[in-house]
């Protein structure tokens, strides 16, 4: 992951957004540090020693993920802070812990590579085409790098949908109302359940407008890159926009 | 047992697809979604979330006919926004156009019918949808017509008018359900306008009633009518409801065909009847599941659906899974005997009269 270091974004933030961009970083920088946690804890569940390696793979590809947008705030001279303890992330985070005490593979996999990786490449591909200089280049480079694993878990989990999709869709469902829940509450419009803890002030979501964002349009492409992926797991759409239109406002 | 939620493949002879009509039956058809346990959604938040939504099924259709078939199919929506119908959005509405026929495809529907603008965005040529072996598409516009010509006749006999004696104003003149009424209707009434923007092909139409020794006035200006109009079909492609009819007669008798619809809504409030045409109800037997009974098809009577989507489904009752309306005005008056013949074998008979108003005391 050196390249996406080395891509040296330049300080070309005017100062009025850059308390934005910090705070921007901080969400995608406490997501990637998540991710790295949840693939170490999914390592250490796997049967199979090929996947337990490829599982701290991931783990390893999320750090350099998570240094990249450090690297990339330093570069507009902020510092960026993560909070895996912040409240919607510890949740998630939570959320993966039960089903890593369960054992549940499969589980773990919908977190992370159906849930998590639709709100992170969607909301990176959005940012990466309004951040200024480098600092998109930074975002766009580790949302390609995350579409190019999800393919392969989603694989395995179409197979595994295929085996027993009403099993397959049962599990889905339940893990969709606790983690798609909170992903839902955290692009909101508004934190209806305080601050979130990752912002540095104030919630970041009513400021968006000031770098031509909004979280109307990061909650909207997350949900429609979820949706194209429970698609291409062969979910019914008519089950799936059900479960969408019940998601909070 | 809940098929869909249980993740099992069912049947699907036939599948609609459409898009809402306003961002008010989009909002109800979402809140009906969320439950009654969850806030209901307001406009503002719908236009957050519809557009970002991938063309996809929003329920499940059951029709029996009143031969006691049975006929399952999908509603399909494009999620195209209410308020990006214009001319400017037309290559994205083709693309969430085209992902509904590939989504109908998918599931495995044998015949699709195109809704609204799903339809015109298309022009007729099914070649710009995605090819699949088994499904074919039509627009129902036939059905549509037949409609229309139904409404206006039964309309005309209840009130005691004499079609014989009437100007007919067609609205829209040159589109695929226009000309198919002026071609079904033109013969029965003494007079015929035809309006549209393009006036060459109001010319050709023109020239071919002409042929058949109809007395016809072309017009590309609704204020410029010679003659006051007593009979007046919308059959519009307006991306919302903004037309004016100033040079009507005032009593005069009008089919609001569009979807959206083509009339302002203070012009419903003049002297003239206005009713909305174009509709057809299903007697046998219809379901959705999830039950969005009323709330996917917001007319005061219930199982009232427009022509050009129950063409599809009289059309897998029928077992003919066929293009039988291809749009680019070949809707000729034995095409449309035939498709109301086949929808009347099943119970797809023409929708008792109402308007935004509510009922009209025409039945």
């Amino acid at each position: 992951m050196q390249t996406l270091i080395e891509l040296e974004p330049q300080t070309d933030c005017s100062s009025s957004t850059v308390s934005i961009w910090q705070d921007v970083l901080a969400q995608a920088v406490t997501g990637e540090r998540i991710a790295a946690m949840n693939y170490a804890s999914l390592a250490e569940i796997c049967d199979d020693p090929i996947e337990a390696e490829e599982a701290l793979e991931h783990a390893a590809i999320e750090r350099a993920h998570a240094a990249a947008f450090v690297a990339a705030g330093r570069r507009i001279d902020v510092e960026v802070v993560a909070n895996v303890d912040g409240k919607h992330w510890k949740r998630i985070r939570e959320s993966f812990l039960r089903c890593v005490a369960e054992r549940d593979y499969t589980g773990c996999l919908i977190i992370q590579e159906i849930m998590l990786e639709a709100v992170a490449l969607a909301s990176y591909t959005r940012v990466a085409n309004v951040a200024p200089g480098n600092l998109g280049k930074v975002f766009a480079a580790i949302a390609a790098d995350e579409q190019k694993h999800a393919a392969h878990a989603i694989a395995i989990l179409k197979a595994e949908r295929d085996a027993d999709p009403a099993r397959f869709d049962d599990k889905l469902r339940r893990l969709h109302d606790d983690v798609m829940t909170t992903l839902a509450k955290m692009l909101a419009k508004d934190c209806s359940e305080g601050h979130c803890e990752v912002c540095v002030s104030s919630c970041v979501k009513p400021a968006l407008f000031s770098i031509d964002l909004s979280a109307a349009q990061l909650r909207g492409a997350s949900l429609q890159q979820y949706l194209k992926t429970l698609d291409a797991l062969g979910l019914p759409g008519e089950v799936t926009l059900t479960w969408i239109a019940q998601l909070p406002v | 047992m809940d098929c869909a939620a249980s993740g099992i493949a069912s049947r699907v002879d036939f599948a609609l697809v459409g898009h809402p009509e306003t961002w008010k039956a989009a909002a109800d058809v979402f809140s009906a979604l969320r439950g009654p346990e969850r806030t209901p959604l307001l406009d503002d938040e719908i236009k957050d979330i519809l557009p970002w939504i991938p063309p996809r099924a929003v329920c499940r259709v059951d029709v029996k006919s009143t031969t006691h078939t049975e006929v399952h199919g999908l509603y399909i929506d494009a999620f195209i926004p209410p308020d990006r119908l214009g001319g400017a959005c037309v290559r994205e509405n083709l693309t969430r156009v085209r992902g509904a026929a590939a989504y109908a495809i998918k599931a495995g529907a044998r015949i699709v019918s195109l809704g609204g603008f799903s339809s015109i965005l298309t022009e007729g040529n099914f070649d710009r949808l995605p090819a699949g072996d088994h499904t074919a598409f039509t627009t129902g516009n036939t059905l549509t017509v037949a409609f229309i010509v139904q409404g206006i006749e039964k309309a005309c006999a209840l009130q005691g008018r004499r079609l014989r004696q009437s100007t007919l104003l067609v609205v829209g003149a040159t589109g695929d359900v226009g000309s198919g009424c002026v071609r079904c209707l033109a013969s029965k009434v003494r007079r015929v306008v035809l309006y549209a923007r393009n006036v060459e092909r109001l010319r050709r139409l023109a020239a071919e009633l002409e042929a058949e020794g109809v007395d016809v006035e072309i017009t590309t200006d609704l204020d410029q009518l010679s003659d006051h109009a007593d009979i007046v079909i919308c059959a519009a492609s307006l991306s919302s409801p903004s037309l004016l009819l100033n040079g009507i007669a005032p009593d005069a008798l009008v089919c609001d065909a569009g979807y959206p619809k083509n009339l302002a809504p203070h012009a419903e409030s003049s002297r003239a009847t206005v009713f909305f045409g174009g509709l057809g109800q299903i007697t046998g037997g219809l379901r959705f599941d999830p039950d969005l009974h009323g709330i996917l098809n917001r007319h005061p009577f219930p199982d009232v659906a427009h022509g050009c989507l129950l063409e599809g489904i009289a059309l897998a009752l029928e077992g003919r899974f066929e293009p039988f309306s291809r749009g680019r005005g070949g809707i000729t008056p034995e095409h449309v005997m035939e498709i109301e013949t086949i929808a009347a074998r099943h119970g797809i008979r023409l929708a008792p009269f109402f308007n935004g108003s509510g009922p009209l005391p025409l039945q």
